[in-house]
């Protein structure tokens, strides 16, 4: 890309969602637990359809989304020791799971958000099948909180929300849709910002400010997936783009720019038509069939699908030549848009558009290309669609051109879209759908008493980034060991086990970082280790009973054996019980059998003889600085008269 | 914006709220601004349910969401617009193809699908037509249907009155020529009309059919749709005349049973699966496409219409009393004072009551009060003849209701004393099978409870979700 804007006078505003799932230990209207089966085999699976519920809904959702819709199927997988009735939509929901609740209440303190007193549990509907009910059950609790950014910047926050997540999507074949029930019901809070977010930077600071907060909170997922973030993008002129599904932080800079130069490009075509003094009532839904003259075409999906039933039909838009080609985002086209669209809405390949090489990619020939000029009646600033398709989906991608087409005369239409990696979004739905909420008449509204609002206000500690200042300031240590522990939720452990060892804080946040994080990926079940584990480990290196290399053997014993004790896990882990007054003993002797290699290499021979004395002592045992330290100190006086300068350093 | 002269209704709001929205003109449907401390509220005041505490205002905020703000003095709110909570019908032009089978669509209460107000919130019962097909648009294509509301009661709320205006309101559609009858029904207490309907109809030569939902219709997940689609069907198409129910079969949304009006009853609280026909199996499968499969031989099939008619009488003073350990007879007794005709009693296994009943057992004998006994499993017959309390329960009188469950028993016993009051007649009309609902032969399938542990039952489970069919739904 060129430049970057001034996001200033772009008029930019940004403002974010994030989801974030509970640590609760249910789920949020039923009794099950609050675990995803990650790959496990589903032991069941039943078979449903829906149907869109009738609403104001406008021409689009009920044409096409519904007819889209209803031929699908969907299959909803469960596991019989940990789904029930109430995922499978075959029971009302049980009285909302007060952990939860209290954990939002968290939340929401942590936000500085106003408690909503009498809370309403509602239905949003969801069309895409992710739901067994058809909708999800969410509740208003927090609303007109704060956001402090790194800048000194506040931002409102406009609404802490608590609500089940859907079910997961596992695959999609032909015309069914997949998903596993276990993520069904899970707890989860959505913190949606105020647009009060004008640049790019600023909008990757609130989100790894929401992100921290929320992670600074105790009962909250730590795990990949645990947190979802959206973006609302919009520009002056433009309109409210929601990108969903912002995996990375790292995507939000280079999302916001794209998505500026796309809605510019967009208000670009606007103006340009304007110029050309078209009208949207210009572009007629008049089309032709070419399916006769194209059916031993040299294109050979055209022919093959003609051939199998498909219409191959044509549309003029008139003055529209070079808009379908108009590049909104790098190798993405206007004409790429509605292609889109038209994938997403009927499942169909996409379209055929002449701002395209129709000769070379499609290998239409001149003369074909030449008749449906001449049926068409094309004139030299015109463009023609090509569509293959039959039935009902024809009819709705028509549709979906016409209108689509049409909305490049208004600039940017307001859509949610899902992220891709290269910082690019594809269409994802119609905006709005999100906000079609009614109540649950499954459930009573109910009341959250003062007092539980106060007792967890007071219990909500300092900012996270306050926090990690304070502590780097008083452990002199790098801010980012602390952000890496309240990311892990690990700081009040930190808090406990740094008592203990009191001068080694970068040795306690590594104990219970770093070398989790390498029994983690051993595959090693780490949750099994409990705040005793780790203190007595502590306890046992300030004692001398066993040394800094074996913390983490021991650890990984202690994953299997949980309740072994430290004499035992050492054992175990091969770490015999040594006495340190054996240690002179035992290095005099390593030293005497190896006088002549001290004698010729001098402290040279420091590397092998400490290699024996650790084969001899054991690994993990006594802790290698002490080792290092006694054996120079044994060997100085054989060292004396050679590079006595050197040796110095250990022996005293 | 506000309009002066129109006054306006907080309905449900009670207490000093109410007074305080009364003062200033505001009420359901208005748009307000609360402010309260530094926060501001804006939306619109929805109804207050009852049993719901005071002092809480409820809006609808531009999010969609609903929310209860605690109104305290030092609050403040002005109505700062009003819109009203409108209903348009959907746009839909009904088609009526003649070619197509006649039937009636007689709602009793429950919605087969409903509309959703996503402004107000409000979930508006579909009904008309319009609402209808353009809630289910294939309704079209199956039959010429006309829905006709008869009342709007829940279900729990039926009496056997509602029964017989029901049976009544069938017998002019089949006056009027319909090819079958639907009737859309609250699905607690559905079995109980379905057999008072069975008893009533005399050389039925039509179906009847008895529909609900167990998943509300106002839900993209209702099983509403596909039960109205086959049942529709089976009005429409199905050779068969009797009174039955078209529910769902299983959790997955591919087929339903057809159950015998007479022989099924819920049996779960919320399943879409809740209708099992009772020690038998049910008289016939109808899947997602409309394939009508009979199970059962002895499926009475369609007649003459003309030579239906109609004989709804009644006698409702009939109590069911559930016979539990310890129950006194005073129980009994009382309603023997109270003036009922007749007592369906549900027994314990076999049928049998605790002799410390049996004074009461003699005194309706004396006073020539009917008592059927029922079994309490549910499943199975009673037998008074092989333990000496039954036979001591039959000594004292009582009628053997056979393999009758219990709402088919409750239903006959009212239609029967409606016509007689002669307890040798009673006795007999109560033993002989008029409508299915008594089965001589109760065959091993009738009793399929599976626990769970049955060797090779999750292959069978798995084995009962059907292979998809994406063109299940046209």
């Amino acid at each position: 890309m060129k430049k970057d804007f001034d996001y200033e006078s772009l008029g930019l505003k940004i403002g974010i969602e994030i989801h974030q799932q509970l640590a609760s230990k249910n789920k949020l209207f039923c009794h099950c637990p609050n675990e995803l089966q990650g790959t496990r085999t589903p032991d069941f699976t039943i078979l449903r359809k829906q149907r869109p519920v009738l609403g104001e809904e406008g021409k689009f959702d009920k044409g096409m989304l519904v007819e889209f819709l209803k031929k699908g199927s969907i299959v909803y997988e469960g596991y019989y020791d940990c789904t029930c009735t109430y995922e499978l939509d075959e029971t009302p929901p049980f009285h909302i799971n007060e952990e939860c609740l209290d954990i939002t209440l968290e939340i929401c303190a942590l936000f500085k958000t106003e408690i909503i007193r009498e809370v309403h549990i509602c239905r949003k509907n969801y069309v895409d099948g992710s739901v067994p009910a058809g909708f999800q059950r969410t509740i208003e609790i927090g609303q007109n909180g704060k956001l402090l950014l790194k800048s000194g910047k506040e931002i409102g926050i406009e609404n802490i929300f608590l609500e089940e997540d859907a079910a997961r999507r596992i695959k999609t074949e032909g015309k069914i849709s997949f998903f596993r029930v276990d993520r069904l019901g899970v707890p989860l809070n959505e913190i949606t910002t105020a647009p009060e977010i004008h640049t790019p930077e600023e909008a990757k600071d609130a989100a790894y400010r929401i992100g921290l907060l929320l992670r600074s909170a105790n009962k909250v997922k730590r795990v990949i997936g645990s947190t979802r973030q959206d973006i609302n993008i919009s520009i002056k002129g433009g309109e409210r783009i929601e990108v969903k599904g912002v995996q990375k932080l790292d995507w939000i800079p280079l999302l916001v720019k794209f998505e500026c130069q796309r809605q510019l490009s967009l208000i670009e075509i606007k103006k340009d038509l304007k110029k050309l003094n078209l009208k949207p009532s210009d572009i007629k839904n008049k089309t032709i069939d070419l399916s006769k003259f194209f059916k031993n075409t040299p294109c050979r999906f055209v022919k093959s699908g003609i051939k199998n039933g498909q219409k191959l039909i044509a549309l003029k838009i008139p003055g529209f030549k070079g808009i379908y080609g108009k590049e909104l985002n790098p190798n993405r086209r206007f004409g790429t848009e509605v292609a889109e669209k038209i994938k997403v809405l009927t499942g169909l390949q996409g379209l055929i558009h002449s701002d395209e090489d129709l000769r070379g990619k499609y290998k239409f020939t001149e003369k074909e290309v030449n008749h449906i000029k001449e049926k068409l009646d094309v004139g030299e600033n015109d463009l023609f669609i090509l569509l293959l398709a039959k039935g009902i989906p024809l009819e709705n991608a028509l549709d979906i051109i016409l209108d689509r087409t049409k909305q490049a005369f208004k600039g940017v239409p307001e859509e949610t879209r899902r992220a891709q990696d290269d910082g690019t979004h594809i269409f994802l739905r119609e905006l709005g759908g999100e906000k079609r909420l009614y109540p649950d008449t499954d459930s009573q509204s109910f009341v959250i008493s003062e007092e539980r609002i106060q007792r967890i206000k007071e219990s909500v500690g300092p900012y996270p980034w306050d926090i990690i200042d304070d502590y780097s300031k008083k452990y002199k240590i790098p801010g980012d060991l602390f952000e890496d522990l309240i990311m892990r939720g690990k700081l009040q452990l930190f808090d406990k086990l740094i008592k203990i060892l009191p001068d080694n804080p970068t040795l306690v946040i590594r104990t219970i970082t770093d070398m989790l994080k390498v029994l983690h990926r051993e595959n090693r079940d780490i949750e099994q280790l409990e705040e005793r584990h780790f203190s007595t480990l502590l306890k046992g290196l300030k004692k001398g009973a066993i040394a800094k290399e074996a913390l983490e053997s021991i650890l990984r014993i202690w994953i299997d054996f949980p309740g072994l004790s430290l004499e035992k896990a050492k054992e175990k882990a091969g770490i015999s019980s040594f006495d340190l007054n054996d240690l002179d003993k035992i290095i005099q002797e390593i030293i005497d059998k190896n006088i002549e290699l001290i004698k010729t290499r001098g402290r040279g021979a420091t590397g092998p003889l400490m290699g024996d004395v650790m084969k001899k002592v054991g690994r993990g045992v006594v802790d290698g600085k002490i080792l290092s330290s006694k054996l120079q100190q044994l060997m100085s006086p054989y060292l004396s008269n050679k590079k006595s300068t050197k040796s110095k350093k250990g022996g005293k | 914006m506000t309009n002066e002269a129109e006054v306006r209704d907080p309905t449900g709001y009670k207490g000093a709220l109410r007074e305080w929205l009364l003062r200033k003109n505001i009420g359901v449907w208005s748009m307000v601004r609360v402010k309260k401390g530094n926060a501001i509220y804006e939306g619109v005041v929805l109804p207050r349910s009852e049993n719901t505490s005071e002092n809480y205002l409820v809006i609808k905020v531009d999010t969609g969401y609903n929310i209860g703000i605690y109104l305290t003095e030092e609050c403040t709110i002005e109505e700062i617009g009003f819109k009203k909570g409108e209903y348009k019908l959907p746009d839909v032009t009904v088609r009526m193809n003649k070619d197509l089978p006649k039937v009636t669509l007689l709602g009793t209460g429950g919605t087969v699908a409903s509309r959703l107000d996503y402004r107000t919130g409000a979930v508006l019962p579909a009904f008309t037509p319009q609402e209808l097909f353009s809630a289910v648009p294939e309704l079209m294509d199956i039959c010429q249907l006309t829905p006709k509301k008869i009342y709007g009661i829940l279900s729990e709320n039926f009496k056997p009155e509602f029964w017989v205006k029901t049976a009544q309101a069938v017998m002019k559609e089949f006056e009027n020529s319909a090819d079958g009858v639907i009737i859309g029904h609250g699905t607690d207490t559905m079995s109980f009309t379905s057999s008072y309907l069975s008893f009533a109809f005399q050389d039925l030569a039509a179906p009847i059919v008895f529909v609900g939902s167990q998943r509300s219709s106002d839900r993209p997940s209702s099983d509403g749709p596909l039960n109205i689609i086959n049942a529709s069907t089976i009005a429409g198409y199905a050779d068969l005349a009797e009174v039955v129910i078209c529910m769902h079969g299983n959790t997955n949304d591919t087929y339903n049973l057809i159950h015998r009006g007479t022989r099924v009853r819920k049996m779960h609280s919320s399943r879409r699966d809740a209708f099992r026909t009772i020690s038998d199996i049910p008289l016939g499968t109808i899947d997602a496409n409309q394939n009508i499969k009979f199970l059962k031989k002895d499926v009475k099939k369609r007649g003459k219409i003309e030579e239906t008619w109609l004989d709804a009488k009644m006698d409702e003073r009939v109590a069911i009393l559930y016979f539990y350990p310890g129950m006194d007879n005073d129980i009994l007794e009382s309603a023997i004072d109270n003036g009922y005709h007749g007592i369906i009693m549900i027994g314990t296994g076999l049928g049998h009551v605790s002799s410390y009943m049996f004074p009461a057992l003699d005194r309706a004998k004396e006073e020539e009060i009917p008592v059927a006994l029922v079994v309490e499993p549910l499943f199975g017959s009673t037998n008074l003849r092989v333990y000496e309390t039954g036979r001591d329960m039959l000594a004292r009188g009582v009628i053997e209701g056979g393999t009758m469950i219990p709402c088919a028993a409750y239903a006959k016993m009212i239609w029967v004393l409606g016509h007689t009051k002669d307890y040798n007649e009673v006795r007999k009309l109560m033993q002989t099978n008029l409508r299915g609902e008594m089965i001589t032969r109760e065959p091993n399938k009738g009793y399929l409870l599976f626990q769970g542990v049955e060797p090779g039952i999750d292959e069978m489970m798995r084995k009962l979700d059907p292979n998809p069919r994406f063109d299940a739904f046209r």
